[in-house]
């Protein structure tokens, strides 16, 4: 069923410009030209992000962190086996991916955990990846504020994610 | 970013210092690595966005769709620069619909936009709350990852993920209308 949307969507997009007679071949490339100073632009800024998660993962540090904080978090309803996923789920999609995987390996993916876990992984975004990502180019990059605002908005929705799975 | 970015440094360098000294530059390196193929696979998928956005830009049909996105864009962040508004409404649109592929390059034009104009920082922060506390509908990667993997049903997750995502959104939107201040 989601397999036809974005050929369908790309095909009423092509047939209506073609209609209003825009010229697809020069709108395209004028469009697409773009990309390049685009990728310029991102390339520090990612290389900067995956750097220090690799440093983190590699020194041991992000397991030190997990395990110091899960009993403060098993206090709020987050499973320590979950710890992790939360943790790493704002800075990487792919890590945070991988731990899911792992997840459902471990503990069987039609467990609590497992459940719980997918509706961590689906509900919440890699925060610090778009904040670097949206802000390449641009000049203001004081975000503190919203991201604080967006870590403490995703914490609390983990949070509510097992609770939430005890009972549906 | 910068406070961040140095005490990880850091902490992570000297642990590695004692555990295993060698792999500092190794880890460094493959960081980057996978960030340049991360920035490869997006060059491709801007370059594929903006140039059927652009089809769509040319056509009238975004601006089309825009305006009836409207009232919800004026709610969220106020009066908007009308190139602003197109974007935005398609970044949205797409992150509702999961089409991952399709919001990061409408996300950063929607900053660029927003960025010309003075007095948009109230918008600029709640935008990136927006998109930082996800506000995609169907979980469609965990799904396929769910079903390959055996689940008896692969579908149980979705509407506490459509709860979750919402609650997340719904108080980062809250937070923001709180404490970042509207100039006008």
């Amino acid at each position: 069923m989601s397999a036809y949307f974005i050929p369908i969507l790309f095909l009423v997009i092509f047939v209506y410009a073609i209609f209003k007679k825009v010229k697809p071949y020069d709108a395209f490339c004028d469009g697409a030209k773009s990309a390049l100073p685009f990728a310029v632009n991102i390339f520090p800024y990612l290389a900067n992000i995956f750097i220090l998660t690799e440093l983190f993962e590699q020194s041991g540090l992000s397991n030190a962190v997990a395990e110091f904080l899960s009993p403060f978090f098993r206090f709020l309803g987050i499973p320590k086996e979950l710890t992790k996923l939360v943790l790493i789920k704002p800075f990487s999609g792919n890590g945070s991916l991988a731990v899911l995987s792992e997840i459902y390996t471990k503990h069987g993916v039609n467990s609590y955990l497992s459940r719980c876990a997918s509706v961590i992984y689906g509900s919440s975004e890699t925060v610090f990846y778009i904040a670097a990502v949206y802000f390449a180019g641009a000049k203001t990059k004081n975000l503190t504020l919203p991201i604080i605002i967006s870590l403490i908005s995703s914490f609390i929705s983990c949070v509510f994610a097992c609770f939430i799975c005890l009972i549906i | 970013m910068n406070v961040i970015f140095g005490l990880v440094f850091i902490i992570s360098s000297v642990v590695l210092l004692f555990t295993s000294p060698e792999s500092v530059l190794t880890a460094m390196l493959s960081g980057g690595e996978k960030a340049l193929s991360l920035t490869l696979k997006m060059v491709v998928i801007y370059a594929v966005w903006m140039g059927v956005f652009s089809l769509l830009e040319k056509s009238g049909l975004a601006n089309k769709f825009a305006k009836t996105l409207k009232p919800v864009n004026k709610f969220l962040f106020g009066p908007l620069p009308e190139k602003a508004n197109d974007f935005m409404s398609l970044n949205i649109s797409a992150n509702i619909l999961g089409m991952s592929g399709a919001t990061t390059p409408f996300g950063i034009k929607s900053i660029c936009e927003l960025e010309k104009h003075p007095n948009t920082g109230y918008a600029i922060a709640m935008f990136f709350v927006i998109n930082a506390t996800s506000i995609q509908i169907i979980p469609s990667s965990v799904l396929a990852l769910r079903s390959s993997m055996g689940a008896s049903s692969p579908a149980d997750i979705i509407l506490p993920t459509i709860l979750a995502t919402l609650l997340s959104t719904i108080i980062g939107v809250i937070l923001v209308k709180i404490f970042i201040k509207k100039k006008v």
